[in-house]
């Protein structure tokens, strides 16, 4: 009896995040994740890569659906500078409440060809996909409003209509590392846990260097404590990783959740020259902040209270 | 007479589940590990976990309370997105269907010893060396393959890491005009993961691959 309640007072409640979540908290997130993504911009000299290479760009995405020649027109200075340029204007738009569902799809639109883009010379790589599908969820569940009003009225929206983005936003990032976690356990098998795979990834990570170039991963070897902590936080890490889905949940595992998974990200950076930062800006939307501060609470429907 | 109840003719709910096990085992097995092998099991266990994560939040009260409270274009909006997550994994490609990608980090052993891996490093008019990454002069580039993937022929046209390396000294030189680069070279760099236990080094220990003399380049 006593086992069963100190397990349950472990666990905490059980109540799904952003349950109560009003129109402030969506219009905040609204601004915080566009907002992200224009600082993303302003700091990308896109225009730059006219000067790679062209044999090395292989269209990714809804890139290789273009001609030919818009691909010449678009790798070229003007091409390039005029999608960052139209891309950072609509993105300064979607801040505003003008015409959204229309700006924010246009805006998944261009983000998408954008992020196909900086991956056509490459591996179409993780970062920052959480961050475009969020868009789509801000694009998507914008035009459903719309359409509900238009069709049903006021009444038909429920009180919880902005919990819907919020939850979708969360239930992405978590179903990303979910996948990720199964695919390295069931795909991988074991061997992935119990062999130096994890030292070997990060000495090739660290001796690549990306554009953060800590220069420090390829020491591992000679640090013993360091090998520990690599083989040791994989499986944990993994763990972390498929139980994410239990963030919309169970608050308590967000408390366990966060911390580990930042460290996780930090020390991507330090050992692997890999930063998340945008998953690591998406966690913000893993505190309930609704429960938190009423003002951000969505408000009880006048007819049925 | 007695008349059998509905409560006797139960099957107990260790019996049930045993059953109900047996068949999926048997199910995972014709699927996975039978001779015919219809879906590996690196997939279909993956799907298996996932059905059941899916299940759990399915039958949870408050998600039940969500959805249904959602008016059907937003249960539509829902619906693609997680769905297209989904099905964006199983497609195991990361660039036709992208955002919807095969969400894989370190998915498989790697077993290099040493790991090796190219590097630019470029020699200017002063005589300095700087390391020539494509990630640092293309910030916009998140990454690239591996330097020895564009010597592959089925991957890269021949010529792909001269010019690259040129493509990179003259990004380098617009922004270092006073001091611009003469040479690059490529190098190979090696780390043993198993060091002898005195070994600690500056640099990993590299070999030089090939030059390329930018100065009467272009």
């Amino acid at each position: 009896m006593r086992t069963s309640q100190t397990l349950r007072h472990l666990i905490g409640p059980i109540e799904l995040l952003h349950e109560q979540a009003g129109p402030r908290l969506l219009r905040l997130t609204r601004l915080g994740i566009f907002a992200l993504w224009i600082v993303k911009l302003l700091l990308d000299p896109l225009w730059r890569l006219a000067e790679m290479p062209r044999e090395m760009f292989h269209p990714v995405g809804i890139l290789a659906l273009l001609p030919a020649s818009a691909l010449d027109a678009l790798l070229t200075w003007n091409g390039l500078a005029a999608l960052l340029v139209f891309t950072l204007g609509v993105l300064v738009l979607a801040l505003t409440d003008k015409a959204f569902p229309v700006v924010a799809a246009i805006a998944a639109v261009l983000l998408t060809a954008y992020s196909c883009l900086i991956r056509s010379f490459g591996p179409a790589v993780h970062t920052d996909i959480v961050l475009l599908l969020a868009v789509y969820a801000l694009a998507g569940f914008a035009w459903a409003d719309w359409i509900t009003l238009k069709f049903g009225g006021k009444k038909s929206l429920s009180t919880a209509w902005s919990s819907y983005t919020l939850v979708t936003i969360v239930a992405m990032l978590c179903l990303s590392y979910c996948l990720v976690g199964l695919n390295r356990t069931i795909a991988g098998g074991v061997h992935v846990f119990t062999g130096d795979t994890m030292e070997a990834w990060a000495i090739d990570a660290s001796l690549r260097g990306y554009y953060f170039n800590t220069n420090i991963g390829w020491h591992i070897p000679e640090w013993s404590a360091v090998v520990f902590m690599l083989r040791s936080g994989l499986p944990v890490i993994t763990l972390f990783e498929i139980t994410a889905p239990l963030c919309l949940a169970v608050p308590h595992y967000r408390w366990i959740f966060i911390p580990v998974m930042l460290s996780f990200h930090l020390l991507s950076l330090v050992f692997m020259n890999i930063f998340f930062f945008d998953d690591m800006l998406l966690y913000l939307l893993l505190v309930d902040w609704s429960r938190r501060f009423p003002a951000l609470r969505a408000p009880l429907r006048q007819a049925s209270a | 007479m007695a008349i059998p109840t509905r409560a006797s003719s139960k099957l107990h709910p260790a019996i049930a589940g045993g059953i109900i096990a047996l068949f999926a085992a048997l199910f995972i097995w014709l699927l996975s590990f039978s001779p015919w092998k219809i879906i590996p099991f690196a997939l279909a266990g993956q799907a298996y976990a996932l059905i059941i994560i899916l299940l759990a939040f399915r039958y949870w009260p408050p998600m039940i309370r969500l959805v249904k409270s959602m008016p059907v274009p937003h249960r539509v909006v829902f619906g693609v997105l997680v769905g297209a997550m989904i099905l964006g994994h199983y497609t195991l490609n990361n660039r036709t269907y992208f955002p919807y990608v095969a969400w894989e980090i370190f998915p498989f052993v790697n077993e290099c010893d040493p790991v090796t891996c190219r590097e630019f490093i470029a020699t200017t008019e002063s005589g300095a060396k700087v390391r020539l990454l494509v990630e640092q002069l293309f910030p916009s580039i998140v990454q690239i393959d591996p330097l020895d993937a564009l010597d592959d022929p089925k991957l890269y046209p021949p010529g792909t890491t001269e010019h690259l390396a040129r493509a990179l000294a003259k990004a380098y030189n617009e922004h270092h005009a006073g001091d611009p680069v003469r040479r690059v070279d490529l190098f190979i760099m090696a780390v043993k993961l198993h060091p002898p236990a005195s070994e600690s080094r500056n640099r990993p220990s590299c070999e030089l691959l090939k030059r390329y003399d930018i100065s009467s380049g272009q």
